[in-house]
Order: C-alpha cells, then structure tokens, then sequence
C-alpha cells in the first residue's frame, strides 16, 4: 500500500469508530454551544458588547474544544493496536498523516456548526464575503490544531494525564494558528489584506506537516 | 565542582562590571532611571532564547545520538531558559508598568508571544515530570524540544510581524538607536548573562548526572537496600 492509501485507511477507520462513539458531535459539539451562551449570561446582556466579541469567542471556543476532540479516546491507540500496526508494516508518517486527516474532518464540521451557533446566538455585524474567509480560515486552522494536537497527543500516549498534559503542551504552540485565523476575519472587518494571515496559517500547517511526518518514526518508538 | 565554581566566579565577576557600566551609563532623557532596566531585561530575554536554541540542537543530538548527555543538556537548557524567561518577564513589566503606564499590555505581541514561550517550556518541564522511564522521558521530551524551538524566532520577530507596542530591536545592520554607553553597558551584561547561563547549565548537569547515577544505584539494589561503597567497607 502507498503512503497516501495508508492515510486515507487510517482516516476512514478513525471516521468509522467516531461515527460509532459520536464523541464529536454528540458530546462536544453542544458542549462547546452550551459555552457559547455562558458568555452573554456572565457579561449581561449588552447587546453591542456580544456582537462585538462573538468572532473572537468563536475562536477562543474553537481552540479549546478543538482540542478535545484532536485528543478524543477514539484517536488514541492501545498499546495492542500500535503493536498490530507495527507488524502489518504501516508507515508511522502515513498513520500521522491518517489521524492528522480524519481529526481535520472532525473539526472543519465542527467549527462550521459552532460559527452557525455563534452567527445565530450573538448576531455579528459581518461584512459580505466572511462566509468563505471563515470556511478557508477554518480548514487551514482545522488542519494546523488537528496537527500539533496529534504530535502532543502521541508524545503523551499512556499517561495518565494524558488530556490535560496534550492540551498544555497544544494551546500556546497553537499562537500561530488563532493570530492566524481571528486576525483574518479581523483584516475582512477592517478592510485590509488577510493574505498575509492565511499565509500564516498555512506556512504553520506546512511546518507541523514536516515535524509531524519527520519526527513519526522517533514518536512511534518514544511510545512503544 | 571546581569547574562549575570558576565558571560562577567569572559570572559574579562580569555581572560586577556589568551593573558598575549600568549604574554609571547615562539615563534615557525620556524614561529616565527606569531605563536601565535593559541591562537586566535584555540580558535574560537573549539568555532564554539561547538556552531554548541549546534545547533543540541537545533534543535533535539525543534523537540521533540516543546518548544521555544529550538529553541532560536539552532538559537542564530548559530549566536555566525558563527561569532566565520568567526574570524577563517580570522585569518587562516592572518597566512597563512604569514607562506605559500598565505591567501587561494586549496590545504589546512581545509582552504576549513570550508569555507565551515561558508556557509552552512549563509544558516540556512537565512532561518531562510525568513520565519515569528515563528513555522513554528523553525520547518524549527531545520531540517537543525539537517542536517548540518554533516559538523562538516568533518571539524575536513579534515586533517585527505585528504592529505592537513593544520598541523594535535596538541594534539592527545599519547601526544602534542607542548612545554608546548605553550600548557598551548592554553587551557587557548579555556577555556577563551569558557567562551566567554556562555556569547554572554546567552546575545543572552535574545534578543530573548525580541524579541519574542515584537512580541506577537505587535500581540495582532496590529502594531498601543501599549497595555498599568500597569507601565504607573498612574490614575486606
């Protein structure tokens, strides 16, 4: 098998037992809109005040949520499973690459359905075209977090801190990406340039890409 | 330790000339004393950058050496850099505070990024803190090592990259912003921070070094039981 057809396998079984468990969109998904509707209660309702801030709340939540799913139960191998792949000859770069897919997957419907809640719940004053800055400003996002939270994911696999330990070591590598992602909704707002933004995000997404297919193999053997 | 001693006394000994050219380098016309908090805020900032830079080439040597040196050196690198990143911080806001007129501004993408830097370190040391195995824990840790090293030149460059509040480098290609003496006073004190960095890392690793005999001892004889030292042993 090719190193893409790996991936692509890898992804297709990690969608597969996520539509069996549901953790993404039965559990975290109202979740992160159950957040969504603390922020007004604790600001009171001053109806400027929550227009203003519901991109950024849509990004803070996405970054914080988005980490529970990248870091869901589901995408964490036993070490019976890591032995089965190791025998079956599967790539660790491709497996990076398959888990690194099917979290984005997750995370792009996930980010979608938390804009549409955020749209609906605190109403922004958005300028025409924001729709398709958000959707590429999500993928690219998706993609980045999906990545490091992979890397941080497998360099903490087995303890028992597992979750906090991850999300410690992903939201302040995660900088690149918010600054990234809320600055070009924020240049669209502004009338100025958000090339240089989705510039950020994908040079960040191609670097953790190189770290996280380069430094695949040591990873597997750091958790063996 | 007669190393580590003359490396300390060589530290304590340039810091001295260090903070007698702070003291004595003219004021800022505008900031006036508060400005010689460079001496100290700068130092440690550069410090903490090339401890972190000795933390991703130690992290990249273990991966590719698999020799425990390596690993000594990129985690005791951690350790001085976080607490070399904590001093500028602090010393950042105490001049902020003054100069600004706030300790912590959001507008300011340095104040912020290395905020940000100091956490993502506290998540290595960490790290390093819940696994026991000691390869699997230099294996672990020499990736992140080599990951986190990203948030480095994103620090440095956050003046550059952002509209900020944060002044922009003071030494640049085509020449200083500063006077000559106020100059002369910071590169003395980044040489004598420096000399001060290689005298805690060399002390740290002979901790570690201890530290990892004491646990191969304890491991070979059990947590009860102490092997017997041919010292000790009078009567053989």
């Amino acid at each position: 098998m090719s190193f893409w057809s790996q991936a692509i396998e890898i992804a297709r079984v990690d969608l597969a037992v996520e539509r069996r468990l549901g953790d993404t969109l039965r559990i975290v998904t109202p979740f992160a809109v159950i957040a969504l509707l603390v922020f007004p209660l604790a600001l009171g309702v001053r109806l400027s005040v929550i227009r203003e801030i519901g991109p950024a709340v849509f990004w803070a939540l996405g970054i914080l949520f988005g980490m529970q799913i990248a870091l869901r139960q589901s995408a964490a191998d036993s070490p019976e499973r890591r032995d089965i792949y190791a025998l079956m000859g599967l790539d660790p770069a491709a497996r990076f690459a398959g888990r690194a897919m099917s979290g984005g997957v997750l995370m792009v419907a996930f980010l979608l359905i938390l804009f549409v809640a955020m749209v609906v719940l605190y109403g922004p004053s958005l300028p025409p075209g924001s729709t398709w800055v958000v959707v590429v400003s999500a993928v690219l996002f998706a993609i980045g977090l999906t990545e490091l939270a992979t890397l941080a994911g497998e360099i903490t696999a087995g303890l028992s801190n597992r979750n906090s330990l991850a999300s410690l070591i992903v939201a302040p590598l995660a900088l690149p990406l918010v600054i990234g992602a809320s600055q070009a909704l924020e240049a669209l707002v502004r009338d100025v340039g958000i090339l240089p933004w989705i510039l950020l995000l994908l040079a960040t997404d191609l670097a953790l890409a190189v770290a996280g297919i380069g430094l695949a193999r040591p990873i597997e053997e750091a958790t063996r | 330790m007669t190393k580590v001693r003359v490396l300390f006394g060589f530290a304590g000994a340039a810091i001295a000339v260090g903070l007698w050219l702070a003291l004595t380098a003219p004021a800022d016309a505008l900031q006036g004393e508060y400005s010689r908090i460079i001496n100290v805020h700068v130092p440690t900032i550069w410090v903490a950058y090339l401890a972190f830079f000795v933390t991703s080439v130690g992290s990249l040597m273990w991966l590719w050496r698999k020799t425990p040196r390596w690993d000594r050196l990129a985690s005791s690198s951690v350790e001085v850099g976080v607490l070399f990143t904590g001093i500028s911080l602090i010393t950042g806001m105490i001049w902020g505070n003054a100069v600004w007129g706030t300790a912590w501004d959001w507008g300011d993408a340095r104040l912020t990024t290395t905020a940000v830097m100091f956490f993502v370190y506290l998540g290595y040391l960490a790290l390093r803190g819940a696994v026991d195995d000691p390869a699997v824990r230099a294996r672990r840790s020499a990736i992140l090592g080599v990951v986190a090293v990203i948030q480095v030149p994103l620090t440095y460059f956050a003046v550059n990259l952002f509209r900020t509040l944060h002044q922009t480098q003071s030494l640049r290609p085509d020449g200083s912003t500063m006077p000559d003496e106020m100059i002369t006073a910071m590169l003395v004190n980044v040489i004598a921070f420096t000399m001060l960095y290689a005298a805690l890392l060399t002390a740290r690793l002979e901790v570690a070094k201890a530290e990892e005999a004491a646990a191969v001892e304890s491991a070979l004889a059990g947590d009860a039981v102490k092997p017997p030292k041919l010292s000790e042993v009078k009567d053989v």
